[in-house]
């Protein structure tokens, strides 16, 4: 009886255990969702348009983690691409369905140019990929602006003023994609008590869904899973492990363009020098939020991550306006808690980590110590915590 | 074979997006129709503008024009058809014409003036460029935004 309580405590510690941060998030949103007062028709309308809103971007985030190469900061590289993409759409007047199908076009060689350099320096750092991506997109985004800033209109052709800078070079603060605003979301839109839903816009995630799916299934899938799991064995097999590696980052990078695309489609306006900035960091975030870790990450992560960080973007500032009357303490306490979550996955990950090792360790000691007080001959079996070693390993 | 097989089907997939670019540039080009009823001198000769013009956009009213009235509209494509229905003075019965024009690609806005179609003149005379000079905007409002700057709300 003592034994199989034990058991049930074990279990439901282990679910807390790997669990925090959803479940972190779910008391979070418990907790201010009655304060700030939102109507349910309201909550769940801001939801499913920000779940069509950034979903896509966070699922370009599966296949890196897939091929063992961690979260993605580099992203924001697609970001970039996706953004290019656009001003030279809004440029040529292309609108609607139109436009944003043309700028996913024209954002591909540039998402491929920029996954295939970063994909190279990463193959350089290997074991240290989170933090090398985040650098370069500092360093790409150092590249975006002489090139936005500097170069279209001077030496890159941008005929259209609203777009230029009145200095007749570099482009404005904010492109206007008015003309090509929510075309996405509204085709096939249904109305459901008040709460619109953007048919469209959630058959394209369902469908990236299926694909991502069904690439696992694929040879290059098997082959990236396995890099995932073990480098060394892998490249045993016979796998190109740097070719993986660089395809998995391209791949994420050209989604990560379609989903900035599918992203300012949807706001309906273009920060030009500032809208990529954080994209990353806020879509590992949701990713995180959503119980992925480093290491792992599924499609239900996206969907749970993106409800969950987003319920708790609409509601944290207003319902700190009402416990401290001041909005801006609920604005800093998103952003606060963007950054916190993603610094409690990282410390739980590598705690976990340790653990794993510690417990292997413990598990070697003990094995040598049966070892040696058994000194097996020729043919005979190992002990079991022989065997629990060599699972391990 | 095998290998030849993967490249045909890279360069029929490339082609087919090359395609795909191809014809997104001229479905989704878009442009402003601005819509005129004002008096046009051509050649030495006066088109007197209508005493009222309602101008229709599939199947739904986009203004009633009074005389040298403007209204405008977006377009998508090279195409463009609206209903007009017009009473030439006042007191006379109101008659409805069907418009469809072909809009010329590189013109962004396209100004299409009613007497002058109605009169039956050559297009030069009732459809022109239309081009609107930006707004000036000042210098300090342009200065590309920091790196702190955190794009909370639009997230």
């Amino acid at each position: 009886m003592s034994g199989k309580q034990n058991s049930a405590g074990k279990t439901v510690f282990s679910f807390l255990r790997n669990n925090t941060v959803p479940l972190m998030f779910i008391l979070i949103c418990a907790v201010c969702i009655p304060i700030s007062g939102f109507s349910p028709s309201y909550l769940l309308n801001e939801i499913i348009t920000r779940l069509g809103r950034n979903a896509f971007l966070i699922l370009s985030l599966l296949i890196p983690i897939m091929a063992g190469m961690g979260l993605n900061f580099g992203m924001t590289l697609g970001a970039m691409a996706g953004e290019i993409a656009l001003i030279f759409v809004s440029d040529w007047q292309i609108w609607g369905i139109p436009g944003v199908v043309l700028a996913m076009i024209v954002s591909i060689p540039f998402s491929v140019l920029l996954g295939w350099v970063c994909g190279k320096i990463l193959n350089m750092a290997k074991g240290r990929e989170m933090i090398t991506s985040y650098i370069i997109s500092f360093f790409i985004n150092g590249i975006y602006q002489l090139i936005v800033l500097y170069l279209m209109g001077s030496v890159i052709p941008i005929a259209h003023g609203s777009i230029k800078l009145p200095r007749g070079y570099g482009i404005r603060n904010t492109v206007s994609l008015l003309n090509m605003r929510q075309c996405i979301d509204n085709l096939l839109a249904i109305r459901i008590e008040g709460v619109k839903i953007p048919v469209l816009t959630l058959l394209i995630i369902a469908l990236m869904c299926i694909l991502i799916v069904w690439f696992r299934r694929t040879k290059l899938g098997q082959d990236m899973r396995a890099v995932g799991q073990d480098i060394h064995v892998a490249r045993d097999a016979g796998i190109n492990v740097e070719r993986t590696r660089i395809i998995s980052i391209i791949i994420s990078t050209v989604l990560a363009g379609f989903g900035m695309i599918l992203y300012l489609q949807n706001i309906g306006n273009l920060s030009t020098y500032s809208a990529h900035s954080q994209v990353g960091m806020f879509c590992i975030a949701a990713l995180l939020v959503g119980g992925a870790s480093v290491d792992r990450a599924s499609i239900g992560n996206v969907f749970l991550g993106a409800i969950l960080f987003h319920t708790m973007f609409i509601v944290a500032p207003k319902a700190g306006a009402v416990i401290t009357g001041d909005p801006m303490i609920g604005e800093y306490f998103r952003v606060f808690v963007s950054y916190g979550v993603i610094t409690l996955a990282l410390i739980m990950y590598e705690m976990k980590k340790r653990r794993q090792k510690a417990s292997i360790g413990a598990q070697l000691a003990l094995a040598q110590k049966d070892d040696d007080r058994h000194e097996p001959g020729i043919g005979a079996q190992p002990s079991p915590a022989r065997k629990e070693v060599e699972r391990h390993e | 074979m095998n290998n030849k097989r993967k490249w045909i089907f890279r360069g029929c997939t490339l082609l087919f997006v090359l395609l795909l670019a191809g014809l997104m540039f001229l479905v989704g080009r878009g442009h402003t129709v601005y819509i005129d009823n004002k008096t046009l001198e051509y050649n030495g000769e006066s088109y007197s503008a209508l005493e009222r013009s309602e101008v229709w956009i599939n199947g739904e009213r986009l203004s009633k024009l009074s005389k040298r009235d403007r209204t405008m509209t977006t377009t998508i494509g090279n195409s463009f058809e609206m209903k007009l229905i017009n009473t030439e003075k006042k007191g006379d019965d109101p008659t409805e014409v069907v418009v469809k024009l072909s809009l010329p690609y590189s013109w962004d806005g396209i100004l299409v003036n009613i007497p002058g179609y109605l009169a039956g003149l050559p297009q030069e005379a009732w459809l022109s460029e239309f081009i609107i000079e930006p707004t000036p905007m000042e210098e300090d409002a342009e200065e590309p935004a920091g790196e702190d700057d955190i794009p909370t709300a639009e997230f």
